[in-house]
């Protein structure tokens, strides 16, 4: 198994150093984060988010199941994360390494319990048949910041997402196919965004956003916010590490929501894009009898 | 040198003869990337572009591998694993076997006076021995003159970046900036006509397993270079988009 | 039975007959096992933590690295090797909640609460003294009423403590919440300290974690919807409750102390006022 490879002597301590000096590795600013991109797949659900060099794909799907025996009036939604070998070799398949568990609680806390998705629109039969979203998040390569990249990617993912039609006629379901009815988009009440915070010094006094993976070598402390442009906090994760000041920390939440406001409309503005890409015109279009020659 | 740059060739293609030097005096040699298979068979084994040399009468194939098999004389930069109890143990390359340096492998180094490097440190050392069978042996001295010639621990303020293995090769040809179109350290360190702002001081080590280390009091000064150089490598710049970025950076420090 | 707060504005009593700022009963104890390099047993309302401490001690078989062959004197490289690795297992009896239910190993909630606790006591104790060495944390809880986080990390605080690990201060943990729901936007919404379990399952709620009197939190974790608006005032009261729980740890640690000394178990050392300082 090979171990992770670790950034020498050299490099942490310039990297603590040039913190010190105010300065990052890419030059950045320290509230700044990498340029992120966004864009979508041409299945429905399909969502790829590259934040600098650190690239998340989610896929999301539904497939009609029986609901939970203590929850019967609603659906099922699960968020499953791959860290596989390709984003880096020291990651392995079945293995489940702290990262990789702390990813998944954080994207479980912040989408699934928040409440983001309203399962119970889920519910098709009560007690016996309802649909059952899943989100697979594959990370393809990991420079730092997997937890801002991933959260962005699922919630892009379920808004683009689209589940089959249905109807109900005297208690017989009926699940229309993509040719046979328009699929329709799932409830979805609010959008979180995770940001991350990486501090550094004796202290923890230097905060910085978006941190690359040789800086996550060199961080003494971590916290990880989760917003939605409304101002609400979804959760908190700061698990130890050097402790920070707590008006700090009231500082950092503050900066949080204006990074998770522009994150919004920026997703917003990609959905938009990418359904007028998608509208083919309309009626009026399907009914156009010219060749495209 | 009177290299040349011939066709894109792909593993297992048939040579065109013409394109095989010939010499009154030099047997021919074949670098990385070709395979002889006697008696006069000769076939590229790596996807590249393959490359003459009529003065020596040699003949390799240019390609851009991403992990770094160790060749004899090439310069490196590794990073200490651990001391083991005749040598120490160092990385050339995340995730692989760990190379040794021979404790005795310093210049003035006895039994008595060897010096003391720590684990994660980086060191600047040259490939003495490298094949197949066995993990390589690394050397910071050179063993006819006795000196070190720039080899040996690296100490001093600096970062090291990662940069990809053919920007390496051209960084360490003797003329970077004809041959390898790589100009950006020239014009960082103000030696270029037509940018000013130039005239920062620094040192480089570039290591051909893709590591260079930039070293400089300032550490405003360690990020532009290394910024110069990784974004040369990941955009392949021309001479003009080296120009442009160059300036870009000194506008952004002042 | 949804939590009742219509009685907070008459009478500014909670459920238990709490006011908002008063901590439930903390009772804990040092020394609990004899055998254990450190033990504690701490009690916060009716949630019933046990910790053990063994440490520190040979590292155990390497987890998730290559760790190679025989290593000499060098050790792993500068990451792993200068410091003391804290390893904490915590196991929730399953007769601890109202209902049974059984915690599997792989239970991923409780390897973060792991890695917290972990992380939390790491940021306080001088693990750079005892490089190429492991403490282990074990946990049991026996019983669960709200605020199991902190409660985890009071007794490993007090287990480390008692186990005579170098450390910089107490790591003293409480959980605060708010009356409001994150929808309003009511200003009458009071923050409440220590939350027991039908408080932390229906008003918005949070752990802290301090380093002892001071205000620099170590662990911040909030899992529920709440405006932020309300997290100045819930951050506020739950830092004014970590110091409450920092006096109770410490007096805790001071009587055992003390009883130690009468008993004859321990010979009265040197105190600060009686050295000779230059």
């Amino acid at each position: 198994m090979p171990r992770e490879a670790e950034p020498s002597l050299n490099e942490k301590q310039f990297v603590a150093q040039a913190l010190q000096e105010n300065l990052r590795l890419d030059g950045r600013e320290f509230d700044q984060y990498r340029p992120l991109e966004l864009s979508f797949g041409d299945q429905y659900g399909v969502a790829d988010v590259t934040l600098g060099r650190t690239r998340v794909l989610a896929k999301a799907t539904a497939e009609v199941t029986v609901p939970y025996a203590d929850r019967p009036l609603d659906g099922v939604f699960t968020i499953a994360t791959e860290l596989s070998p390709m984003a880096s070799p020291s990651f392995e398949v079945n293995r489940p390494t702290e990262t990789e568990v702390l990813l998944s609680r954080l994207l479980e806390k912040t989408v699934r319990r928040s409440g983001a998705l309203d399962t119970e629109s889920l519910c098709l039969v009560a007690g016996q048949k309802c649909w059952s979203v899943r989100v697979d998040v594959h990370v393809l390569a990991h420079d730092g910041n997997l937890i801002d990249a991933s959260c962005a990617a699922v919630v892009a993912a379920l808004r683009h997402f689209r589940k089959p039609d249905t109807s109900m006629d005297a208690g017989v379901l009926t699940v229309y196919t993509p040719a046979e009815r328009e699929p329709v988009p799932l409830s979805w009440l609010h959008s979180p965004f995770c940001v991350t915070w990486s501090f550094f010094g004796e202290e923890g006094d230097i905060a910085v956003l978006d941190a690359t993976w040789l800086e996550e070598q060199v961080r003494v402390g971590s916290c990880t916010v989760s917003l939605n442009k409304h101002g609400e906090i979804c959760q908190i994760a700061k698990l130890g590490g050097t402790p920070v000041d707590a008006v700090a920390l009231l500082q950092c939440t503050n900066v949080a929501l204006a990074r998770v406001k522009e994150f919004s409309d920026m997703l917003d503005a990609k959905l938009a894009e990418d359904a007028k890409r998608r509208d083919k015109g309309g009626f009026m279009a399907e009914l156009r009898a010219e060749n495209d020659r | 040198m009177t290299t040349s740059t011939g066709p894109l060739v792909l593993p297992g293609e048939a040579l065109d003869p013409s394109l095989i030097p010939s010499h009154p005096k030099h047997p021919l040699r074949l670098g990385p990337g070709l395979r002889h298979i006697p008696p006069s068979d000769i076939v590229p084994t790596v996807a590249g572009q393959l490359t003459t040399n009529s003065h020596k009468n040699s003949l390799w194939v240019e390609a851009n591998s991403n992990r770094y098999i160790p060749q004899q004389n090439d310069p490196i930069l590794a990073t200490l694993l651990r001391t083991a109890p005749d040598s120490y143990l160092l990385t050339l390359s995340p995730h692989t076997a760990p190379a040794s340096l021979p404790h005795l492998a310093f210049e003035g180094a006895t039994k008595k006076t060897r010096p003391i490097l720590s684990p994660g440190q980086l060191v600047y050392a040259r490939v003495a021995l490298a094949n197949k069978h066995m993990d390589p042996e690394l050397e910071c001295v050179n063993p006819a003159t006795g000196k070190a010639d720039g080899l040996g621990p690296i100490t001093g303020p600096g970062c090291a970046f990662d940069i990809s293995l053919g920007f390496a090769r051209r960084l360490l040809m003797a003329r970077s900036r004809e041959e390898g179109g790589v100009g950006v350290l020239e014009m960082l360190a103000g030696e270029e006509p037509g940018i000013t702002g130039g005239g920062l001081s620094f040192e480089t080590a570039v290591g051909r397993n893709g590591r260079v280390w930039v070293g400089s009091e300032s550490a405003a000064t360690v990020i532009v270079v290394g910024r110069a150089l990784q974004e040369t490598d990941r955009n392949g710049l021309g001479m003009e988009g080296q120009r442009r970025f160059v300036k870009k950076l000194l506008r952004e420090m002042k | 039975m949804p939590l009742d707060t219509s009685t907070y504005n008459l009478a500014l009593l909670r459920v238990d007959g709490r006011r908002w700022n008063e901590l439930r009963r903390v009772h804990a104890q040092i020394r609990t096992q004899a055998a254990a390099d450190g033990s504690s047993y701490l009690e916060m309302g009716h949630t019933k933590v046990m910790c053990v401490v063994t440490g520190p001690t040979e590292p155990g078989p390497r987890r998730g690295g290559a760790g190679g062959g025989a290593a000499g004197g060098g050790g792993g490289t500068g990451g792993t090797g200068g410091k003391a690795e804290i390893v904490v297992s915590i196991v929730i009896a399953g007769f601890s909640s109202v209902d049974r239910k059984r915690y599997g190993r792989g239970d991923k909630r409780t390897l973060e609460m792991q890695s917290t606790v972990a992380n939390a006591v790491a940021a306080s104790l001088h693990t750079h003294l005892f490089p190429h060495s492991q403490i282990t944390i074990s946990l049991h809880v026996l019983s669960q009423d709200g605020s199991l986080l902190a409660a985890l990390i009071n007794a490993a605080t007090l287990a480390c403590v008692d186990a005579g690990i170098p450390m910089a201060d107490y790591v003293a943990a409480c959980t605060a919440g708010s009356t409001s729901t994150y929808a309003a936007n009511d200003e009458g919404a009071d923050p409440l300290l220590d939350l027991n379990h039908q408080e932390e399952q229906e008003l918005p709620g949070l752990t802290v974690a301090t380093l002892g009197d001071s205000d620099r939190v170590a662990v911040l974790v909030c899992e529920s919807r709440v405006q932020v608006s309300r997290l100045e005032g819930m951050l506020a009261v739950g830092v004014d409750g970590c110091k409450q729980v920092r006096d109770i740890l410490d007096r805790v640690v001071r009587e055992k102390g003390r009883r130690m000394i009468q008993e004859g178990t321990v010979e009265r050392g040197l105190g600060v006022n009686d050295m000779d300082v230059d």
